[in-house]
């Protein structure tokens, strides 16, 4: 054969080989496209998870559990079932949770329960209205909420009723006796980490420069020459705070944002619970 | 009528009527003729139709009528030129497909990628050509250049396709770099932001010149739309018109160089006379180049179907506000980063690039030897090499490794999970991410999560977690207890964690945190990371 024939018959053989080669890789398209489209989404689920703590666990709880009285949870199955009906939301949820964050909102749907900053409840995100973030940032914080949908918890029908009669407002009552345990999961459930504990919302429990733990420091505060409360013992200064948080304002906190009706939504067992814990932070 | 209309005659007239056709789309060559081209047998008419076609035809007119045997030695071209517009015509024709699918500004840019990946078919594949051939492009430019400039190619009357071939490079890098930023991710960004900043320190000009390329103080949409139009438009067509002017002069006026041992007398006349036969185009060379295409196709598509080549990288959304620890430059671009480290911008990035450029131009004036063979010419040849090493020396000390002092805790904490790609920690199975407090000490346990079991083909515990958490640890132990490291990398008395959350479903949360004494001040410093890992978060 000449080098012209050679080399005729080697390219239709290579031609025909990329052929095939082209074939068996589109074959495996379709699951490839699949695969990277997960992986997609699985990115911007991790993309969200960080904004969402640098941007809004402040608010709506570390792992959107929401702060009772301030914020709504966003890991609750009323928010994937029936709160679009309830606000008129004809798209979907995402959809809604986009809206939402990009635009903020001026006031509240549910002052009475989560009040917010005031006015605005909740400032705006989305960089179209002034905010911080981009709009695929909010899409990515979007898809991060929405993976919350599988396990939401209904708030709703758990842990509504109260094991028993309220703790009320009167701080000189004989509470039992407290189990550390169970006070760290209510001091979580009932959103006192999310202003205590993760965020600088409200006076941090443990002891940071010069101010001591929550437990040393409940001790000085009723000696402290501004105190206008009536507790004469560091428990009962914790159970007032709790109960009647504005009858001793902590200085330099605003006097609105500890939600004052814990006196009704925790029994006495709760309450000593909940102030053992705190007690551990000397 | 009908009768006088015999069977033969009609066969004919058909015959030559489709003869008649192929003459006009071939310009010249009859059906016989094409036959005889294909089988290799020798011209049916005189005179030569084959010839004749290089003057009929605007596609066969920029085409040489023959090369001379000796300058069609493999071994003395390597097909480097042809590769190199191989590499081009690639480009241009996937190219022209991702424009379909692309949109140039920041909002959609990225998501376009995204969605050409993961929506449309072989668009992947599309991508990785384009991306493989880029970079290819980039190695035949510079071989081949290095190529004519082993062989003395560049002298006498070739020097002027030297030039256009210097001017080529500089299109070849040009191309590249203006595609780069396309993707819009953090890579891209950056990247192009420190390319761009290089011509602000451009003397006298540099703050318009960078305002000019991004279109604003900082790279934005505007920015991005000039880099697309340099991208799609004006390079390419810069590209189609000088490489026609190189090539116009090599196929049409110079022709390829002999090899210097035949030019030079060594070679008996025997060889000489051998050397200096002609070799057609129609049908050995352009054979030659059909076949070398369907071997470039065949590498290309089997190079991505295989997975030789990673695939194009994409990584975060770019964003401006935030700086990537580390930031590379394509691997083209080393030395230059490379040459940044030794001195300032307006040194290292415009005055001494200004002089390699004018030195590369200047070679066929510089290099007055007529001589061609590499024995004949020591100076040249050796000084030739010499750059080609600073080159690659430059290009070794412009990685992001060499030479930037990173605080030890955040380069263990970005080696183990680097802001972008994977690292370690993400490589670990996300079942073996036990949820847990692993905290950095002396003594490591040989499992971390002894009870783990992920099904009774697998060993139990997390042998790979387990791996990287040593490794962590190791590291931290030793910046906590060697003392002669360099200050930066000491972490002395070191308290350090690596704490792994359940954080969604299929979602983890790692967070590492590296407490120590600061060497100079002994203030307590630390840093942490949080690392979200999502089951599907993919790259296996
Ligand atoms: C200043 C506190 C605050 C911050 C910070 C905050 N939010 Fe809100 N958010 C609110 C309040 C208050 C509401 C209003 C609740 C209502 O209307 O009932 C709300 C409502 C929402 C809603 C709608 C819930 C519903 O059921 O209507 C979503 C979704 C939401 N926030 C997401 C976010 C995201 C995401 C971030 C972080 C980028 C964020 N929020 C940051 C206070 C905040
Ligand atoms: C919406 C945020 C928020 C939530 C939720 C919240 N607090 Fe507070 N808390 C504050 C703020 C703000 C202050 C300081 C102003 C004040 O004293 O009322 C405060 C003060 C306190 C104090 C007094 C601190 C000191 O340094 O003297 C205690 C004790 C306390 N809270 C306990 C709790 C407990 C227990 C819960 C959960 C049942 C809780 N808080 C829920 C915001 C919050
Ligand atoms: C886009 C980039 C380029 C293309 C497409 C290209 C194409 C070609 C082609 C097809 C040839 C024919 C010979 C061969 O295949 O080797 C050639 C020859 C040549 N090229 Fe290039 N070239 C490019 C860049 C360069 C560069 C960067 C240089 C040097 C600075 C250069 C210098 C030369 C010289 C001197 C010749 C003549 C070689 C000889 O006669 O032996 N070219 N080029």
């Amino acid at each position: 054969m000449s080098r012209v024939q050679i080399e005729i018959f080697l390219g239709t053989l290579l031609v025909l080989a990329t052929g095939a080669l082209i074939i068996v890789y589109g074959l495996g398209e379709e699951e490839r496209m699949a695969r990277l489209e997960r992986q997609q989404q699985g990115q911007a689920i991790e993309v969200g998870a960080e904004l969402y703590d640098n941007n809004c666990k402040g608010c709506h709880g570390p792992q959107g559990e929401g702060v009772p009285g301030l914020c709504p949870p966003l890991n609750d199955k009323y928010l994937f079932t029936d709160r679009m009906k309830d606000v008129g939301w004809s798209g979907s949820v995402e959809d809604y949770i986009v809206a939402t964050v990009s635009s903020g909102r001026l006031t509240s749907t549910r002052p009475e329960l989560y009040a917010g900053q005031g006015s605005p409840a909740m400032p705006a995100w989305s960089e179209d209205y002034a905010g911080p973030l981009r709009q695929d940032q909010i899409r990515n914080i979007a898809a991060f909420i929405m993976n919350w949908e599988p396990t939401a918890p209904d708030r709703r029908t758990e842990g509504g009723q109260l094991a028993g009669p309220p703790v009320g407002t009167d701080i000189t009552i004989e509470l039992p006796e407290g189990d550390t345990v169970n006070g760290e999961a209510l001091a979580n459930a009932k959103g006192c980490v999310g202003c205590h504990v993760s965020t600088p919302t409200g006076p941090a429990w443990s002891a940071s420069e010069g101010t001591p733990g929550i437990a040393d420091r409940s001790a000085l505060r009723i000696e402290q020459a501004d105190y206008n409360g009536t507790a004469e013992t560091a428990e009962q200064y914790l159970l007032e705070s709790i109960v009647l948080p504005k009858a001793y304002v902590v200085e330099g906190y605003l006097d609105n944002l500890m939600p004052a009706n814990f006196g009704s939504t925790l029994t006495a067992q709760d309450a000593a619970d909940i102030i053992a814990y705190m007690l551990t932070f000397k | 009528m009908l009768n006088s209309l015999k069977l033969q005659d009609l066969r004919k007239k058909l015959s030559a009527a489709i003869d008649q056709r192929v003459r006009i789309i071939t310009a010249g060559l009859g059906i016989d003729e094409l036959r005889a081209v294909m089988r290799g047998d020798p011209p049916t008419e005189r005179p030569n139709p084959r010839y004749k076609v290089h003057t009929t035809s605007f596609l066969f007119h920029i085409r040489p009528r023959y090369y001379e045997r000796g300058s069609t030695i493999f071994a003395h071209t390597f097909r480097l030129g042809f590769f190199t517009t191989f590499a081009f015509a690639v480009e241009t024709i996937t190219g022209l497909i991702l424009m379909i699918y692309y949109t140039p500004s920041p909002d959609e840019a990225y998501s376009s990628i995204l969605n050409l990946m993961s929506n449309v078919p072989f668009g992947s594949m599309l991508r990785d050509i384009h991306r493989l051939g880029a970079e290819a492009m980039v190695i035949f430019t510079t071989l081949h250049m290095l190529r004519t400039f082993l062989t003395g190619s560049y002298k006498k009357d070739r020097s002027f396709t030297w030039l256009t071939g210097v001017i080529l490079l500089g299109v070849t890098l040009l191309l590249s770099f203006s595609g780069y930023l396309l993707p819009w991710d953090q890579l891209a960004f950056w990247a192009v932001t420190i390319g761009t900043s290089m011509v602000e320190a451009a003397p006298v000009f540099g703050t318009e010149a960078n305002l000019l390329l991004r279109g604003a103080p900082d790279i934005g949409a505007g920015g991005l739309l000039r880099f697309y139009l340099l991208h799609v438009v004006l390079v390419p067509l810069i590209a189609i018109l000088v490489i026609s002017i190189h090539y116009y002069k090599v196929a049409r006026e110079h022709g390829i160089s002999q090899p210097a041992r035949i030019e030079e007398g060594k070679a008996s006349p025997e060889q000489v006379k051998n050397a200096k036969q002609r070799v057609d185009f129609i049908p050995d060379l352009l054979t030659h180049e059909v076949f070398l295409t369907a071997l470039g196709l065949f590498i290309l598509v089997a190079a991505i179907a295989f997975n030789f080549y990673g695939g194009a990288p994409l990584e975060h959304i770019a964003n401006p506000q935030q700086t990537p620890l580390d930031t590379k430059a394509p691997w083209y671009f080393w030395w230059l980063q490379g040459m940044l480290k030794l001195g300032d911008k307006t040194l290292m990035g415009i005055i001494l690039p200004t002089i390699m450029v004018a030195v590369l131009v200047g070679i066929p004036y510089i290099d007055r030897n007529p001589h061609r063979s590499l024995f004949k010419r020591p100076w040249a040849v050796g000084l030739g090499l010499l750059a080609t090493l600073a080159i690659v020396v430059l290009s070794y000390m412009g990685l992001p490794e060499y030479g930037i002092p990173t605080p030890a805790a955040s380069r263990i904490i970005q080696d183990m999970a680097p802001e972008e790609g994977l690292g370690p920690l993400r490589e670990v199975p996300f079942e073996q991410l036990q949820p847990g407090v692993y905290e950095v000490g002396q003594e490591v346990p040989n499992n971390l999560c002894p009870d783990l079991i992920l099904g009774s083909d697998q060993p139990r515990g997390c042998p790979e977690l387990t791996e990287v958490f040593k490794d962590y640890n190791d590291r931290i132990i030793r910046a906590a207890t060697v003392t002669n490291l360099p200050k930066n990398e000491r972490l002395p008395n070191v308290q350090a964690v690596m704490v792994i959350e359940d954080w969604q479903q299929d979602l983890r949360k790692v967070t590492m945190r590296i407490g120590w004494d600061d060497v100079d001040s002994a203030e307590r410093k630390s840093y942490e990371r949080h690392v979200y890992i999502h089951r599907d978060h993919g790259g296996e």
